[in-house]
């Protein structure tokens, strides 16, 4: 009888920890992206955040990028080609993401670099086939061994390995911000990707408060740039850390939507079998209330004795759902399946929502025992 | 010097409506007794006995007519009230002994005194006491399950004298025993009398209705015999002796 209960409270407490993660993994997910308050992105294609709705649009370009360094308010614009390619050292190769950027890129991410060098300006102007490797790649391609110097080929492409990233590790939902690499974005255009069009753009404004007036500028300027009527829609969309952390909020919200309905079906049903059982009892035990009314016990007396048992009862479940709720949630997150965060607050949630369920279910059974007549109890 | 009325009871029906059928348990029952005295009620099943020590001790009310019980209208009193008169002036004794299961003797004869307006501070001495009294002391932590049912009834009387009632209702207490703990039973009630507690006992056994100064026969709901036992006394002596023997 416990079960639901137990179910119910469990299923609570991890609806906690999964909301509790989930906070703490968009702002994880949103400082390794490297947005602070005064950066966002702009994406060429409509659509929202990360998902375009057509891969094909190729208006954005490097004009876009240079209108947008003009604008006042604009501290860094990163234009950026971005591919995934196989990349390969002799025999051993991997899948990685190749960003085509502009030295402006680190600065922007505030990215370090651990050995090597970013390269530069003129690494740009000359197009050369350098690369800034990920930790990702670098270990795959080259193990504990230093990859500076050493040439890779990407696609069909030469390249001399001139830094290393350093290692920001996986973050919580399992992207790993190191599965990259780095070329100059003059290379990327016409030695690798062979197109002129633009990825995206990254805008760092000199001060947050800027940044929404920055954003409508850039929408100013991308749209007469792509000569978009007054009634076509954007062919680019924007990435900004409100947007992400709407977005991750949103999609988990639907889980906890899911889970809550669990717990309430669950919660329920327990107390209502909760609620069967001590009508049961009630009949196996009439004798019992019969003996106490006439010994004096009053109604209420009656009524506490039976309020007492079904919180108690409850209460068991309830801690039973604690202590596999808990347990869900911990393997929740160390098997990484899901963000969770255990706190205190579901187990109190959880004393509270067992005492409620007790209270809620058993009045009936409770009151249906005070008022047997005691007379017919005894006989 | 008049002796005071603890029960008086004024023309009383109780009717039971089962399925639209009405049933006349009780018609125009009145009886009237003096405190300190020693009744016993007999007649055969059917004949409303039950109902009228449900009546008697306050545990449902009767349809009509007047109860009075020491000196208060009982059918006035609301749930509450009659709660409290049942804990601190009547001490039940029944066949089926009725004693909690799985509790031990000791907290079985303690269940009045927990729903005293103020438990005593001195209630384990007096559980102690009253078991004592009936010869328990030894089997205080036993449950019913491990007690004989001579054993049982004397807690069931150790449980009905806790609160020190004046009235001790006993339905056919000795009913599941056999004649030797009958006998014992019935000689505790006969003390519980002596010392000038007012007893009723319900009954169909003539040899356990001998032991009343006065005897009530009921029959389809209806007084039909109100008789003194004259010679109670030495019934009392006669019928302890023949168990005895």
């Amino acid at each position: 009888m416990t079960l639901g209960v137990m179910i119910g409270i469990a299923s609570l407490m991890v609806i906690v920890a999964i909301g509790e993660g989930t906070k703490s993994k968009v702002l994880n997910r949103i400082a390794n992206m490297g947005f602070g308050p005064e950066s966002f992105s702009v994406y060429s294609g409509a659509g929202r955040l990360f998902f375009g709705r057509n891969r094909n649009v190729t208006s954005m370009t490097l004009q876009d990028a240079d209108d947008i360094r003009a604008m006042p308010g604009v501290f860094i614009v990163v234009p950026r080609q971005r591919k995934r390619m196989r990349i390969i050292n002799k025999k051993e190769f991997t899948t990685t993401r190749v960003y085509g950027v502009s030295p402006e890129w680190q600065p922007a991410r505030q990215w370090k670099i651990v050995d090597g060098e970013f390269f530069n300006d003129i690494d740009m102007d000359r197009k050369r086939k350098v690369i800034v490797l990920g930790n990702t790649p670098a270990y795959k391609l080259f193990g504990d061994k230093d990859p500076i110097g050493k040439k890779i080929r990407v696609g069909q492409v030469f390249f001399e390995v001139v830094g290393l990233l350093e290692t920001k590790g996986l973050t919580e939902s399992g992207y790993d911000p190191d599965d990259r690499a780095l070329i100059p974005l003059t290379t990327s255009m016409s030695r690798l990707l062979r197109q002129t069009h633009l990825h995206s753009i990254k805008v760092v404004s000199t001060h947050s408060d800027l940044v929404k007036q920055t954003m409508d500028g850039v929408t100013q300027i991308l749209r007469r740039n792509h000569g978009l009527s007054y009634l076509a829609d954007d062919d680019f969309r924007f990435v900004t850390p409100e947007g992400i952390m709407q977005w991750v909020t949103e999609s988990e919200q639907a889980l906890n939507r899911m889970l809550l309905l669990i717990s309430t079906v669950s919660l329920l049903v327990g107390g209502i079998v909760i609620m069967n059982i001590l009508l049961v009892s009630i009949r196996e035990r009439i004798r019992e209330i019969g003996v106490r009314r006439c010994f004096g016990a009053r109604r209420s007396d009656i009524t506490q004795q039976f309020l007492f048992e079904s919180v108690l009862v409850s209460l068991l479940g309830g801690a039973m759902g604690a202590t596999l709720g808990g347990a869900l949630s911990t393997a929740l997150k160390n098997l990484d399946l899901l963000p969770a965060k255990i706190t205190s607050d579901p187990f109190i949630l959880a004393f509270g929502f067992s005492v409620i369920v007790g209270l809620v279910f058993g009045i009936h059974p409770a009151r249906k025992a005070a008022f047997l007549s005691p007379d017919e109890t005894i006989r | 010097m008049t002796i005071p009325k603890i029960i008086e009871i004024d023309s009383i029906n109780k009717t039971y409506k089962n399925e639209g059928l009405e049933t006349n348990v009780l018609k125009r029952v009145s009886i009237s007794i003096n405190e300190g005295d020693y009744i016993s009620i007999v007649g055969p099943s059917g004949s409303g006995k039950s109902t009228l020590m449900t009546i008697l001790g306050c545990l449902g009310q009767a349809t009509s007519g007047s109860y009075i019980l020491d000196g208060e209208e009982v059918s006035q009193l609301n749930d509450r009230q009659l709660s409290q008169i049942r804990n601190e002036k009547i001490g039940f004794v029944f066949q089926a002994f009725h004693l909690l299961p799985g509790v031990s003797a000791f907290d079985n004869v303690m269940v009045p005194l927990v729903y005293c307006d103020k438990t005593p501070l001195d209630a384990e001495e007096r559980v102690k006491k009253a078991l004592i009294r009936v010869g328990l002391e030894h089997r205080m932590d036993h449950t019913p399950g491990q007690l004989s049912g001579g054993e049982q009834q004397r807690v069931t009387i150790a449980r009905s004298l806790i609160n020190d009632p004046k009235i001790i209702l006993a339905d056919e207490p000795t009913g599941n025993l056999d004649s030797k703990n009958g006998a014992e039973i019935m000689s505790t009630f006969d003390h519980l009398n002596a010392e000038g507690r007012t007893i009723i006992i319900i009954t169909h056994d003539p040899a356990v209705s001998k032991h009343a100064r006065r005897i009530l026969t009921l029959r389809d709901g209806q007084i039909v015999s109100d008789i003194i036992n004259e010679n109670f006394k030495e019934s009392q002596a006669s019928f302890t002796r023949t168990a005895i023997e």
